[in-house]
């Protein structure tokens, strides 16, 4: 006899597919936590500390007298962290037992994106319908405008990390436009709350910096030093104060070791921006580099040193000028499948 | 990428290493701003500036600023079209014979002006110009063209229609200019220097051969001026 086998297309697919992401359950998360304690717990108590008081840094230090690694990558080495950091923030299952998504966007694939975009445009409506009525009631508009130099919007990666799904680079910028029309608007203040949510704050780049005081040798001269590199060049000055403007470099007149005339324009150029040229001396030492990268290096050592002889608006300007920074340039490297870094192999027709 | 990478501002934005390299990147974050070297525009006080240079300097205290290239300095002696001009001359990486070539071409602008200054009469002494970095910004003035042509594809044929271009397009031409004529139409023995002083002088005062360039480009703008409306940008 023979038997007819009906089968549906759901059924003769064996494999799922390629799986994806581990999903975590909140259960597991949470056995993960008390398992962390109990283990930090057993671990101060191996090393002779108060479990109490047994902070992360700790931690990691014990592991690394317990298990010392001598493997390059860190991230391979062994590591003991609280589950929030090792376990990425995911999203819980958007839908219901019976399959109903729970968000009505659910099934545009980017639900938190396009809510964002739904949420900003209402405040957007919101700041235009009070304008509408400021204006029929005849009032002034406020027209202060946010600084908008000392802050910045959010970066991609972080809205991602914001809305636990992935954006593309066009969304994002589609985001940022939003965002900066809401702004534009005479009434945006009303709306302040939300805007903060995605703006940080740019902290003034000088505060970062820590100036040293000046120093005294045995001839009561005041001396200060700095350090500087540029590509493989690194370079140590000391610059002396009621000087003449000697500039001594490895031992050696600068007239001797740079001949190229740029070079010496670039040891010159702090000196001669702040208008100090013949009140300091200079004794550097450098090595490694080329000709070019050595006077770079000198530059930026100068500089530094100079810092601490001189007025804090004048830090400034010398920031401004791109003279405290390190110059990040260095020599590409090579490709395989390539000459150069650049440079392709001859193309031959055969 | 184990190639070393520059303090930026923080964790998520100092990742300035694309994964897939573009073919146009820079060692910089894009947030860095061009640096500022001339004394002068520090020392105006606060009210003199204007919006635009108030926004500047506000911004300008929040963000980080790119290292100064080894080639500009605050030193009255060093000019940025100077050095553009000697980067372009420059052969093989050979900055210093580039650098030597060009004081000796303002050195010979600089002689040929005198002499021409000492043999005037009194009354045309006043009209001759003598400061070489004077009659070079004003010779390469003298040479830029103000319009274009660039070729367009249009049902298998290609035109040449006339299109603006912007100010370091048309520098870049006028100095291109300058350097392939002096590289290539002149006696095997005259020396660069001589045969870019001459053809700098000319240009001041607007004769020579790359002022009949820049002449036949426009006219051939003009003449191709039907086509104008090719260009959809």
């Amino acid at each position: 006899t023979l038997r007819l086998i009906c089968t549906t297309t759901a059924v003769q697919r064996k494999n799922g597919g390629p799986p994806g992401p581990e999903k975590y359950t909140e259960a597991f998360i949470k056995k993960q936590i008390e398992e962390f304690n109990l283990g930090k717990r057993h671990l101060a108590n191996m090393m002779g500390e108060d479990p109490e008081t047994f902070t992360q840094e700790d931690i990691d230090r014990a592991i690394a007298y317990l298990f010392p690694s001598g493997l390059f990558d860190e991230q391979a080495r062994p590591l003991m962290k609280h589950p929030t950091e090792v376990f990425p923030e995911q999203r819980k299952i958007q839908w219901g037992e019976d399959g109903r998504p729970f968000h009505f966007l659910f099934y545009t694939g980017k639900q938190s994106y396009y809510s964002l975009m739904h949420e900003t445009y209402e405040k957007l409506l919101n700041v235009q319908k009070h304008e509408e009525q400021l204006i029929a009631q005849d009032l002034p508009l406020q027209k202060e405008k946010r600084n908008l130099a000392g802050s910045r919007w959010l970066t991609k990666i972080e809205l991602e990390e914001m809305l636990l799904e992935k954006v593309s680079d066009d969304d994002y910028s589609r985001f940022i436009q939003l965002l900066q029309k809401l702004v534009a608007l005479p009434c945006a203040d009303i709306e302040e709350k939300y805007i903060q949510k995605f703006s940080k704050e740019l902290p003034v780049q000088l505060q970062k910096v820590v100036i040293e005081p000046l120093q005294y040798d045995e001839r009561g001269v005041a001396f200060s030093t700095g350090e500087g590199k540029r590509k493989t060049a690194s370079a140590t000055a000391v610059v002396y104060d009621n000087g003449t403007g000697k500039i001594t470099v490895n031992g050696i007149d600068i007239l001797h070791y740079f001949p190229v005339l740029q070079d010496r324009e670039q040891l010159l150029f702090p000196f001669q921006f702040l208008g100090r040229i013949g009140k300091h001396d200079m004794v550097c030492t450098v090595s490694g580099g080329g000709r070019s990268a050595q006077a770079g290096a000198i530059r930026l050592a100068s500089a530094k040193a100079l810092r601490s002889f001189v007025t804090e608006k004048e830090v400034e300007f010398m920031r401004q000028a791109g003279l405290l920074t390190v110059d990040p340039r260095v020599k590409e490297r090579k490709k395989p499948g390539q000459e150069g870094p650049r440079r392709k192999f001859t193309w031959k027709k055969r | 990428m184990a190639a070393p990478s520059a303090a930026g501002l923080g964790r998520r934005l100092r990742a300035w290493l694309p994964r897939i390299m573009p073919v146009r990147w820079s060692r910089y974050n894009p947030s860095y701003l061009e640096p500022e070297v001339k004394t002068e525009s520090y020392q105006k006080p606060l009210e003199e500036l204007t919006e635009e240079e108030k926004k500047q300097t506000e911004l300008k205290a929040v963000r980080p600023i790119k290292a100064a290239p080894p080639t500009l300095s605050s030193s009255v002696f060093s000019d940025p079209m100077i050095s553009k001009f000697t980067n372009m001359m420059m052969k093989s990486g050979n900055k210093v014979l580039a650098r030597s070539l060009m004081s000796q071409t303002l050195e010979a602008i600089k002689r040929k002006q005198l002499e021409k200054y000492h043999k005037a009469p009194e009354n045309e002494k006043e009209t001759i110009e003598c400061n070489p970095y004077v009659i070079f910004h004003q010779a390469l003035k003298n040479c830029q063209p103000i319009i274009g042509l660039s070729n367009i594809t249009r049902g298998g044929k290609t035109y040449q229609v006339p299109v603006p271009l912007t100010d370091n397009r048309k520098r870049f031409l006028a100095m291109k200019w300058l350097i392939t004529e002096c590289r290539e139409n002149k006696h095997r023995r005259t020396m660069m220097p001589e045969k870019l002083s001459q053809e700098l002088l000319l240009a001041f005062n607007n004769e020579g051969p790359v002022i009949k360039k820049k002449h036949v480009l426009h006219k051939m703008a003009e003449a191709n001026r039907a086509y104008a409306h090719f260009r959809w940008w």
